[in-house]
């Protein structure tokens, strides 16, 4: 006969009376460190057009596009277009470039059945 | 009249063609397919020549997962291939990582600060346990203990906090672990929370002691390889050890700090696949030791080459070939490079551990077996499909 132990019954009656691991995510979610590698934060004012985001970045999810017709006469060059899709979230972008102009949020909710809200174009940010 | 005839004829030919098929239905050999898409094989295929129950020949099949690592490499700046570098296995980036940068340091000539080369063992060696803990849920689920499977991703989450803190990413660490050093230093409250985790993972280990008793039946005596073969075939690492061999490039060939740190090489000489279960248990001791001796000594100071701390487009590798041997989770992982001045290495050949695990040692392994005892085999040598097929 085979011996069994009982350690797995203590274990087990541990578990029914100890707090559980999951949270009721929509209500509660756990806090995300600082750091994390989420959405991008772009802010075309600080931006220089040096374009060495674009090509740094691994997958070339960068382009460099122009403004969009109602913003050129105030954004003459060229800005970075991110295409998430394609990103990898490697943050070499936020590292190489000279002037913060774009950093990586705690934002991960980017799960989408809209294929355009994919790609995100340089626009001003309190104008969208 | 002929339409009769025919019909006869007709007859006669399904008749002919029945006695055939059963003629075949009662021939017990057969072949059957273990993967790709089977939940208990990862990508990757064997195919199985069957007698009744046992198997006559193996033969492994890959290349589902190829991704062509090698070529890609050749096209990219090497921070950026520190990046791809994180892809080659899934189940441990960290230590790819690492391989990949020393590679890369010594073409360059770079001196990696002290603090740096602490944070990459250490990394590394939260990488192994998270290895090891991933290599005992699918042994376990494998085996349907589906218990130790539950346990085992429970814990190994703890391991993937600490990586988000650190790297801020929870499986993918987009190459924390560079040229030059380190991407980011590790934050100030990160040294208690990994001593909080050990502490969760030396629980873990107490409950596995309380294993399925059919688990163990299961796996004792399942897929003995002998020094020899294990030799013969090209295994490395946690197959090796649990053969009988004492051996761990940590310890035959130093690399960053391993040659201060005290730790010992957990050896088996049964060969089978209970034995290789109970190495990966002892290694997992082993690293919480390491992680402990490198936490009590961290040194201060840069955490990156100061010349590295902004990515450069314009970095040139000098000329010139090395080949960096690491031991990573599943054993001995090699990076050959070669550079012919430009930017972008010229040539970069990776070797894995796996690949001779998962082709010569498998197919060696499982013929005699018995079908059920492929998982057990399987799971045993600590595989990874991804790491394969690059």
């Amino acid at each position: 006969m085979i011996k069994m132990k009982i350690g797995i019954l203590i274990q087990l009656l541990k578990n029914l009376f100890s707090k559980s691991m999951t949270v009721k995510f929509p209500h509660e979610s756990i806090p995300i460190p600082d750091g994390y590698r989420g959405e991008h934060d772009y802010d075309i004012n600080k931006c220089i057009s040096c374009g060495l985001c674009a090509k740094i970045c691994p997958n070339r999810a960068i382009e460099m596009v122009e403004a969009s017709e109602e913003y050129r006469e105030q954004y003459q060059k060229t800005y970075p277009k991110i295409d998430l899709g394609k990103c990898c979230f490697c943050r070499l972008c936020e590292d190489i470039c000279p002037k913060e102009a774009i950093k990586l949020t705690k934002n991960f909710f980017l799960s989408t059945f809209d294929p355009s809200t994919v790609i995100k174009y340089p626009m001003p940010k309190n104008e969208v | 009249m002929s339409e009769r005839n025919s019909t006869i004829k007709i007859m006669r030919g399904s008749l002919g063609t029945m006695i055939n098929q059963i003629e075949e239905l009662t021939d017990s050999e057969y072949d059957l397919y273990f993967g790709p898409a089977h939940p208990g094989s990862g990508n990757f295929s064997v195919k199985l020549k069957v007698d009744g129950e046992k198997i006559i020949s193996a033969r492994a099949d890959p290349g589902y997962l190829h991704r062509g690592f090698e070529k890609l490499m050749e096209y990219r700046l090497p921070i950026q291939n520190a990046v791809l570098s994180d892809r080659i296995c899934i189940l441990e980036p960290l230590n790819w990582n690492l391989v990949h940068a020393e590679a890369v340091d010594e073409l360059m000539g770079i001196e990696v600060p002290s603090r740096a080369k602490y944070i990459r063992v250490l990394m590394a060696e939260l990488s192994r346990i998270q290895s090891h803990i991933i290599w005992y849920g699918v042994f376990s689920i494998g085996l349907g203990f589906d218990t130790g499977f539950k346990m085992a991703f429970g814990y190994r989450d703890y391991i993937l906090d600490i990586f988000e803190l650190i790297t801020g990413g929870r499986v993918y660490p987009a190459g924390y672990i560079c040229p030059g050093g380190v991407r980011r230093d590790i934050p100030k409250s990160a040294q208690d929370k990994i001593l909080k985790v050990l502490d969760k993972i030396n629980e873990m280990i107490k409950l596995e002691k309380l294993e399925n008793p059919s688990l163990r039946s299961r796996t004792e005596g399942v897929g003995v390889l002998s020094i020899n073969d294990a030799i013969r075939l090209g295994a490395t690492g946690p197959v090796l050890r649990a053969s009988g061999m004492q051996t761990d490039v940590r310890k035959d060939d130093p690399y960053e700090i391993y040659d201060e740190l005290d730790f010992e090489i957990p050896v088996r000489k049964e060969g089978d696949a209970y034995a290789r279960y109970l190495i990966g248990i002892e290694e997992i001791k082993e690293s919480i030791k390491i992680i402990k001796q490198v936490l009590s000594r961290l040194p201060d100071g840069d955490f990156i080459d100061p010349s590295f701390k902004k990515p450069k487009l314009s970095a040139k590798i000098p000329q010139g070939e090395v080949y960096i041997r690491n031991e990573i989770a599943r054993g001995e992982a090699g990076v050959y490079m070669v550079s012919n001045g430009g930017n972008t290495p010229y040539r970069c050949k990776i070797r894995g551990p796996s690949f001779l695990h998962m082709i010569p040692v498998l197919e060696y392994l499982l013929k005699g077996a018995q079908i059920a005892d492929v998982p057990a085999i399987y799971w045993s040598l600590n595989i990874c499909p991804a790491d394969m097929d690059r």
